[in-house]
């Protein structure tokens, strides 16, 4: 409070828009989580796999600042633009992708004090109209990088692209009929009315979740990226920094996911709630926060169990279980919706 | 016969098939996740894949030149390079081969030693095979688990031999060193442990969805075509081709063990990958019989342990090491030739020798079983898609050094 005193009074909301987009649960978390959650894959696979993991670097943590070193690493290679690549793109589209994957989070409250920062009440369709940017430029890069194994990634990226965002649609939508609103504050307010989303509508929370691992690309729908196939997928050319940031980014885009997974099926910032910007954005949103990243370590840790599924057969299964259940899903929500 | 293409490569059937509209060229390899020490060529029209060429000869060192330059004691280290994870069963044919031509046969017990550590190298070989299919499908777990579970067996061999991988440990006429006193309770719990762990991997492996999904009804050869591609080994026994050397041309004291040859019909990637945990079964079998009925003895043929100065007598006595006398080390067989035939991890090892009467071998040629199975690459992946090329690739456990002779 006393450093808020000298600011003046019309600065306020920007200063806590500022704080919301870039330290919490905004950019400087996103990096650090990524710090986490990267460690964490590593880590739980290698327990599952009867071997350390990460551990020399900073060896009290456990390794936790292993990706650090990789980065340093990968800063000091070479970054190689070959012969034949759409230049632009190439040198640009990581970026983009990093920036799309970053912008979701944006639109997705973490704290009932949300509407004072950024009042919309379509935050819902905001946030999954941002998901879903990232796949298109995925797509360009494949084409820019000039490598049939980039290509070939980027044609599956296609394929399942389509396959899967019609039951994410229509998981969107059986979301708003349960809810009736697009407003994700409200949303958390009904679920706190009632019980959280996932009893609700369960099948909406399989399907939504089978959804973030193939857009992701967790395993087992690592198609896109299938390194016994395809090296790296559309990343196949990027080397140095670059290949950091496109590492980088589906864990990013898991966290975007991840959130709107919290506030839509887990209750978000329920149990707490409050009023103000501490008390009713960062405390609540620490609770937000933490069943995103639990839903993210469920997520990663399935690499430690499942082999990769197969292009035909993931796009078979997206056009007609994981379709077949949206639809339910729909019912469900529309039967569930008439009787709360 | 009549409907395979066995047209031979040439330069204008490539250039005809890359001109199609509409077909890619992929270059698998030498430097890709997915190819090991070789270039597989693959054209994909969509995502099926119309040809597929695998180029090896990567790392040819040329075994059988380097061999005939040499003595032949001096070839054994040689013989084993090409498949460093099944060094034991590559050292007996080379060995019965050899012995053949020397006339002469290693007395029980030496034969019951070769027996038991060819075994441990079957074992070792085929929990490598199933890490490599593993990690070709997409799960470091397998992988990890499998190249881990080897581990106990290595220790193990490293305890007899003092090597983990290659061990040198078959000479003529027997073997270098005796087994130590506690062998035998240790390989038990190693047996014991393995044991456990199949149970392990047939919960996250062989019974997951996924892998289900992938593996069965892929890659597909029938036992009739297996044949006449001439594929050997656990593949030709996923087929229904219930061919082990083993057992349908016994050598050294396999004749003495009572075991199973595990055959499948199914003849797809998925049986490839169950007949080796069938196979795997089998050797812990021969191994339990191998160390309830070996006898006691000598490990040396009798010649050789006579010409040893009587140092060479008391350290053999006392710590059950052959030490190489000048005759063990500068062998001249007779004029003559001779073959063998052994079934290692991957399948049948052919040697062939001739000896010209002097101190090296005039001619020796090995054909290996990874070579034997190249059939797959040309017949059976056209026709699948691209993601099938690595699920057939690991299946038939296809080792390029070992094609290559490296």
């Amino acid at each position: 409070m006393s450093i808020l005193y000298f600011i003046p009074a019309q600065w306020l909301p920007l200063i806590e828009s500022g704080f919301y987009a870039l330290i919490f649960p905004g950019f400087v978390t996103i990096l650090l989580l990524a710090f986490f959650i990267i460690w964490f894959e590593r880590k739980a696979a290698a327990r599952v796999q009867m071997r350390y993991g990460p551990l020399w670097v900073s060896r009290k943590t456990g390794g936790l600042i292993q990706l650090l070193a990789d980065m340093i690493r990968f800063s000091f290679q070479e970054f190689i633009v070959p012969e034949g690549v759409d230049f632009l793109p190439f040198i640009f589209l990581p970026g983009f992708l990093l920036a799309f994957a970053v912008l979701p989070t944006i639109f997705i409250p973490i704290g009932p004090d949300y509407a004072r920062i950024f009042p919309s009440s379509y935050t819902l369709l905001l946030a999954s109209a941002f998901t879903l940017v990232i796949p298109i430029y995925l797509i360009v890069v494949g084409w820019a990088a000039d490598n049939k194994f980039s290509f070939i990634g980027a044609l599956r990226e296609g394929y399942l692209l389509i396959s899967y965002e019609v039951p994410y649609l229509l998981v969107i939508a059986s979301a708003f009929l349960l809810y009736r609103t697009l407003d994700l504050v409200k949303i958390v307010n009904i679920q706190a009315a009632s019980v959280p989303g996932i009893i609700l509508n369960p099948v909406a929370a399989i399907v939504y979740l089978l959804v973030v691992i193939r857009s992701t690309g967790r395993v087992p729908y690592d198609i896109v990226e299938a390194d016994s196939e395809l090296i790296f997928g559309p990343y196949t050319e990027y080397s140095s920094l670059m290949f950091g940031f496109v590492m980088g980014v589906p864990y990013i885009e898991l966290y975007g996911y991840s959130l709107l997974f919290a506030t839509l099926f887990l209750g978000g910032w329920i149990p707490l709630t409050g009023a103000g910007f501490v008390g009713g954005l960062i405390i609540p949103g620490i609770v937000t926060f933490v069943k995103a990243v639990l839903v993210m370590c469920l997520l990663v840790f399935l690499r430690a169990v499942y082999p990769r599924y197969k292009l035909d057969k993931a796009i078979k299964t997206g056009w007609t279980w994981v379709l077949y259940l949206a639809f339910v899903s729909l019912l469900i929500s529309a039967f569930v919706s008439y009787l709360i | 016969m009549s409907n395979i293409t066995t047209a031979p490569f040439t330069y204008e059937s490539l250039s005809q098939l890359t001109m199609k509209e509409g077909v890619l060229e992929l270059q698998v390899g030498p430097a890709h996740a997915g190819s090991g020490h070789m270039r597989i060529l693959v054209w994909v029209e969509g995502d099926t894949v119309v040809k597929v060429d695998p180029d090896i000869g990567f790392v040819h060192r040329g075994v059988e030149k380097l061999s005939e330059d040499r003595l032949y004691v001096k070839a054994i280290p040689i013989v084993e390079r090409p498949n460093l994870v099944d060094t034991v069963n590559a050292n007996l044919g080379y060995i019965i081969a050899l012995e053949k031509l020397l006339g002469l046969e290693a007395p029980p017990r030496a034969q019951y030693i070769r027996v038991i550590t060819a075994e441990i190298s079957r074992i070792i070989s085929h929990l490598y095979g199933i890490a490599i299919y593993g990690i070709f499908m997409g799960s470091s777990t397998v992988f990890m688990w499998a190249l881990a579970d080897r581990e106990p067996f290595i220790d193990i061999m490293e305890e007899l031999t003092g090597a983990r991988l290659t061990y040198s440990h078959i000479i003529p006429g027997g073997v270098r060193w005796d087994l130590p006193k506690d062998f035998g309770e240790r390989l038990e719990v190693a047996l014991k442990y393995l044991e456990g762990r199949v149970s392990d991997y047939e919960k996250i492996w062989m019974n997951n969805p996924v892998v289900r999904a992938r593996a069965e009804g892929v890659g597909i050869l029938s036992g009739a075509k297996a044949t006449e591609l001439g594929v050997v080994g656990p593949n030709l026994r996923a087929s229904g081709v219930k061919c082990d050397v083993r057992k349908c041309a016994p050598y050294s004291v396999y004749s003495d063990f009572d075991f199973d040859v595990p055959t499948f019909k199914e003849g797809d990637s998925y049986a490839r990958l169950l007949i080796r945990v069938e196979e795997i079964k089998q050797s812990i079998s021969i191994l339990r019989q191998a160390l309830k009925n070996i006898p006691e003895g000598k490990i040396i043929y009798e010649d050789y342990y006579k010409r040893m100065t009587p140092l060479m007598k008391s350290i053999y006595d006392e710590k059950g090491r052959v030490k190489f006398t000048s005759l063990l080390t500068s062998l001249s067989p007779p004029k003559g030739q001779s073959f063998s035939r052994v079934e290692g991890g991957r399948g049948e090892i052919f040697f062939y020798l001739i000896s010209d009467g002097t101190k090296n071998p005039y001619r020796f040629r090995v054909v290996t079983p990874s070579f034997r199975n190249l059939p797959y690459f040309t017949h059976v992946m056209p026709g699948h898609k691209l993601a099938d090329v690595p699920v057939i690739y690991g299946s038939i456990d296809y080792f390029p050094p070992e094609a290559d002779r490296r």
